[in-house]
């Protein structure tokens, strides 16, 4: 049936096109020492202070470097400094700078330039008013270069979390020019940027990791779309394109592409309103999670690349996430049944879903749960926002019943939990328990590991028990790399790094 | 105008006639059969059976998600006629009457009325839509208000000329020396005049309209998931085109035939009209 | 002449009064839009101060009236201020663009032309043979297939058949301008398919009205040949429906591109409107807006003067 239907419409197609030739564009091989990727974002802030959209962060981490660097399985190394010392209270750190690093405008890396990048970051320069441009490194009080040449940062408060918001971008001492001309010390230089189509970055030959990076030259290129991007890349057009879903990616041509994958660490959420009726009775947040079937879910917005999640934190945050907790939410529909009956709502209610329509596999999860909630009698609409409604309207005001949405993160614990706090401008879930806030106020001022990994083990535990919202997956990040290329790494985080990448030799 | 009316029928009209109520037929069917029954419910999801092409269980094939596209067809064209039909009406009530009057009173109101249409059909009238819904939020209410509004001004162009040439005949004249009220003689005398050529007008509008629905709910903007709609299916469907051509292929006809259809009734109508008037 | 400097006039004031009405109708919906511009530019994890700073930076705390005027000089210069999300200034922006909408757009236009006038030419000479009957219904079908449809089977169509793939490969004109049509060529030619069909229907029974009117017929007993009374009498004659019919098929053919664009992924005026929608970006977006309105504004006023020194009647109305 399949193929009569397709014969029947070229027949047709052939008659309606007449005699008019379809030009095709064809692309000229491309043999010199450069890789295209594709992202759908649009990139806007290259300064390494304000920059916030991840897919801006991910261009410039190939720009800028910071005292500490994160690899590809997420562990942090120093860079920029070739050592560090924590004050016992965690409340003073002590950097040794490395020597010999240039930046792109030809200046020398030294000290300095790490007082006035670290300064600007806390907001602690002379011309700015005490806001802090990164918020995390706000509890910063004073940077100092110490006698013998090392860098002293000090804490309001101890901090022993704080060690990772140190991969912040150093730029030379006094400059102020970083959107519209970046100057950093990483592998590429940047070289231009022409909005909706591309960024440039070309190689940095004097970069101190020696016979880094391979590549002349990086393009970034903007494509509407995963699937304009998909098109582009079987075109040949582009030679990278990351978070691809799966069934898009298994139809392209094994091989000239090879498709590379890894956890992304993000945390998709069915976020519930908690100060909402009926969402506010913790009865119906179980009900709810009890009731949606995550391998289901994955296998239609991912086509099954995907980690189940019962929490707040992906597997994929090693030791700080508890593997008690797996599984404590599979699906059950009498016991879902059974709690909504218990809470008053046999009968089910209405709610509305408000999900960001840029985000096709956020809209699909939506659709698959209003298919999965009808069998416990809610019966979900789903409001699609344009993005920036969604950040007005959902996360800044607040002002909805139910969402879906990917919480992304650092490998920082912290960064994970920490939204949970009730004070916390992060939580638009509305959550507020006592004890959370209680064990979240410990953690920092906690210096020792294990004892921490224990107190982030007894917040996941209660953000469990709670239901607070219903945690879907952490989807596998999926990225096509040419066969032209080798040396890629997914990173499970928001970071394309090129340094590593080469052509495949023959 | 009146001779117009006739009820000879060429036989080129009754061609179009006959072709325009088959292919409306077809969706207007679909329509009414969904109203009852739908093979399986158009929304439910089943990740087991995804993306299956047509067979017995599913002869449209099914989606993405596993849902069957033969019942997902069906409940679309719920959204295409209700759109169109809604969307055509508002234009009509208010280009009726913004139009009348301005026919019938000229002078200033006639120009403040031309104004604001003329300024409204500057923009191509999908970017005027596709704004409206943009800043008001994506829902069939507002695709409807917008379509309203967009096309309100193409009926206040025809209901203002004729009512112009209307206004001239002896016996509104007379009325309105014998002192009726303005507004009755629209209501009662002008409006039912300008039926023949509102019909032709609605006609098109239904198709015109129902391009551009489709093209906003292909972009996003249109009627909102999980519910189906021709535009939405189309675009949900780019993705799999290579593996999963019949997610294109079923949607896109039934969209076809529903434009074809209103296109063929308007060209019979019209054909009708000039044929019967000359003889 | 002196009736027809006033008509010229009469049409200008015309313009300038519905320019304003537009420029006002925009500037209003856009100031409604709910969502912070500020926000999206900083995205989920800015704290409110960093969004009051920038609020500032922006002038969105200004009053709405100000604001208003501000813009309205700005856009009749030519200047309608920087891009929020870009940081660039709009009118550059609009530039870029402007190659895609324009090219596909006159592209649409020639093949729409060079189709639909011989084809119709050669159906009105022998109304009702074969020929003119398949062109019609052909004509009917392809009128009723929305633009991104015949894109999409298109796109199926060049993939599955002939192996190409014809979608986001863009070459700017500068690069390689045999390249660059190239590219535009097939959501040109799924744009222009159903105003063909649009305007073939109009020519043709265009033609067949003039073909029966009374100076052809003289002109034929005088022993001219069909295609001389063709090209001296009947087609400047029915110049007149065509240059109106031309207008409006040229703000279809615009509006159509916009959408078009998406489906081919083609860096166009479409693309820069859908993403100054979702950006809040309200600068960008009036822009967009108010340049096409005003493209289609010209338009108009040049088809109304063309008309009316083709068909001096037209004066009197």
């Amino acid at each position: 049936m399949h193929q009569s239907v397709k014969k029947s419409l070229v027949f047709a197609s052939v008659l309606a096109l007449g005699t008019t030739a379809i030009a095709g564009c064809t692309k000229k091989a491309d043999v010199n020492n450069n890789a295209v990727v594709g992202i759908t974002q649009e990139p806007g802030i290259f300064d390494p202070h304000t920059v916030v959209a991840a897919g801006d962060e991910e261009i410039i981490f190939n720009v800028y470097e910071g005292l500490m660097k994160f690899d590809y399985e997420g562990n942090l190394n120093p860079c920029l400094a070739t050592d560090v010392e924590i004050s016992a209270d965690a409340s003073v750190y002590t950097f040794t700078i490395r020597e010999g690093v240039k930046f792109h405008d030809g200046s020398d890396f030294d000290a300095n330039d790490v007082v006035y990048s670290l300064k600007r970051a806390a907001g602690l320069l002379e011309t700015q008013d005490g806001t802090a441009l990164v918020s995390e490194l706000d509890s910063i009080t004073d940077v100092q270069v110490t006698s013998d040449g090392r860098v002293e940062v000090t804490l309001e408060a101890g901090n022993s979390e704080l060690l990772s918001f140190f991969t912040v971008g150093i730029i030379p001492e006094g400059y102020d020019n970083c959107q519209k001309a970046p100057v950093g010390t990483g592998p590429f230089k940047f070289e231009s940027y022409t909005p909706g189509q591309s960024v440039i970055l070309i190689k940095n030959d004097n970069y101190w990791q020696k016979g880094l990076p391979y590549l002349d030259k990086v393009t970034f290129k903007v494509c509407a779309d995963m699937d304009a991007g998909l098109t582009e890349l079987a075109n040949g057009s582009i030679d990278i394109f990351p978070y691809l879903s799966k069934d898009r990616a298994d139809q392209l041509d094994p091989a000239k592409y090879n498709i590379e994958s890894n956890g992304s660490n993000m945390v998709q959420i069915f976020a519930l309103n908690n100060a909402v009726e009926p969402l506010n009775d913790v009865r119906v947040r179980q009900a709810i999670n009890y009731a949606i079937n995550r391998k289901d879910i994955i296998s239609v917005t991912m086509d099954g690349a995907g980690v189940e999640l019962a929490t707040a934190m992906s597997p994929a945050m090693g030791s700080y996430y508890d593997t008690s907790l797996d599984g404590s939410f599979d699906q059950d529909i009498e016991k879902a049944k059974a709690l909504m009956a218990e809470a008053g709502y046999e009968n089910g209610f209405d709610i509305t879903c408000t999900v960001p329509s840029s985000y096709l596999i956020h809209v699909n999860t939506a659709v698959e749960l209003a298919s999965e909630l009808k069998a416990i009698g809610i019966n979900m609409e789903i409001k699609q926002v344009d993005w920036a409604t969604w950040l007005e309207s959902v996360y800044a005001g607040r002002q909805y019943e139910t969402t879906v949405i990917a919480l992304t993160s650092s490998y920082a614990p912290y960064d994970v939990v920490g939204r949970y706090a009730s004070t916390s401008d992060g939580n638009f879930i509305n959550y507020s328990n006592p004890e959370v806030d209680e064990l979240l106020k410990k953690i920092p001022l906690t210096a020792d590991e294990s004892e921490r990994t224990e107190l982030y083990h007894q917040v996941l535990a209660v953000l469990t028990e709670d239901a607070c919202s219903a945690y879907i997956q952490d989807p596998t990040t999926i990225t096509a790399v040419s066969t032209r290329l080798e040396g890629y790494h997914v990173y499970p985080m928001y970071v394309q790094d090129m340094s590593q990448v080469k052509l495949v030799e023959n | 105008m009146e001779q117009k009316k006739t009820k000879n029928r060429s036989p080129e009209a009754s061609i179009f006639y006959t072709a325009g109520l088959i292919f409306l037929g077809i969706v207007v069917a679909a329509f009414i059969i969904s109203l009852f029954w739908t093979p399986y419910s158009p929304d439910a999801t089943d990740a087991a059976s995804k993306l299956m092409a047509p067979c017995l269980e599913h002869p449209f094939g099914t989606d993405n998600f596993g849902r069957d596209v033969l019942s997902r067809v069906m409940s679309a064209s719920k959204y295409t006629l209700l759109i169109s039909g809604a969307g055509v009406g508002i234009a009509l009530i208010l280009g009726t009457i913004t139009g009348v009057l301005a026919g019938y009173y000229g002078g200033i109101i006639d120009r403040g009325i031309m104004l604001f249409g003329n300024s409204i059909m500057c923009f191509p009238g999908i970017l005027l839509a596709l704004v409206a819904v943009a800043v008001f939020g994506p829902s069939v209410g507002n695709v409807i208000w917008a379509l309203g509004l967009v096309f309100a001004p193409t009926f206040a162009r025809v209901c203002r000329v004729g009512t112009m040439e209307i206004k001239e005949l002896d016996y509104i004249t007379h009325a309105r020396i014998m002192g009726v009220k303005p507004l009755r003689i629209m209501a009662l005398h002008v409006f039912p005049n300008l039926t023949s050529q509102l019909l032709p007008a609605t006609v098109i509008g239904l198709a015109n309209m129902t391009l551009f629905e489709s093209g906003m709910s292909y972009l996003g903007l249109g009627v909102q998931p999980p519910d189906a709609s021709f535009g939405k299916m189309l675009s949900d469907a780019q993705a799999y085109i290579r593996v999963a051509p019949w997610l294109v292929i079923f949607p896109a006809l039934m969209l076809v035939f529903y434009i074809l259809g209103l296109y063929f009734i308007s060209e019979g109508l019209r054909v009708g009209l000039t044929k019967g008037g000359k003889r | 002449m002196k009736s027809k400097s006033g008509y010229i006039i009469g049409k200008i004031i015309e313009l300038i009064l519905t320019l304003l009405v537009v420029s006002l109708l925009v500037f209003i919906a856009f100031s409604v839009i709910p969502g912070d511009a500020a926000r999206v530019m900083l995205g989920p994890n800015a704290s409110d101060s960093q969004v009051e700073l920038l609020r500032a930076e922006l002038g969105l705390d200004k009053p709405l009236v100000s604001r208003y005027f501000s813009w309205l000089l700005g856009i009749f210069t030519f200047n309608p201020g920087v891009s929020y999300s870009y940081s660039i200034d709009v009118s550059e922006l609009i530039a870029q663009r402007l190659p895609v909408t324009l090219g596909t757009s006159a592209i649409a236009m020639i093949m729409v032309i060079i189709v639909s006038y011989p084809l119709a030419i050669l159906s009105a000479r022998k109304p009702g043979r074969l020929g003119d009957q398949i062109c019609s219904v052909i004509g009917h079908v392809l009128f009723a297939i929305p633009p991104y449809v015949a894109s999409l089977l298109l796109i199926l169509l060049a993939s599955s058949v002939f192996s190409l793939l014809t979608v986001g490969n863009y070459v700017k004109p500068s690069d390689d301008f045999f390249g660059y049509i190239g590219c535009l060529l097939l959501p040109s030619f799924a744009i222009a398919l159903p105003k063909i069909a649009m305007s073939f229907k109009f020519l043709r029974s265009s033609i067949i009205e003039q073909q029966s009117s009374d100076y052809v017929r003289t002109s034929k007993s005088h022993g001219l040949s069909d295609f001389k009374i063709l090209i001296r009498h009947v087609l400047p004659n029915s110049n007149v429906s065509s240059i109106t019919i031309i207008s409006i098929i040229m703000s279809d053919i615009l509006g159509g591109s916009l959408i078009v664009e998406q489906v081919f992924n083609l860096p166009g005026l479409g693309r820069l409107l859908l993403s100054a929608v979702q950006g809040r970006d309200f600068p960008l977006l009036s822009g967009i807006v108010f340049y096409i309105a005003f493209i289609t504004v010209i338009l108009y006023f040049i088809s109304d003067i063309a008309s009316s020194f083709a068909d001096p009647r037209i004066r009197l109305k």
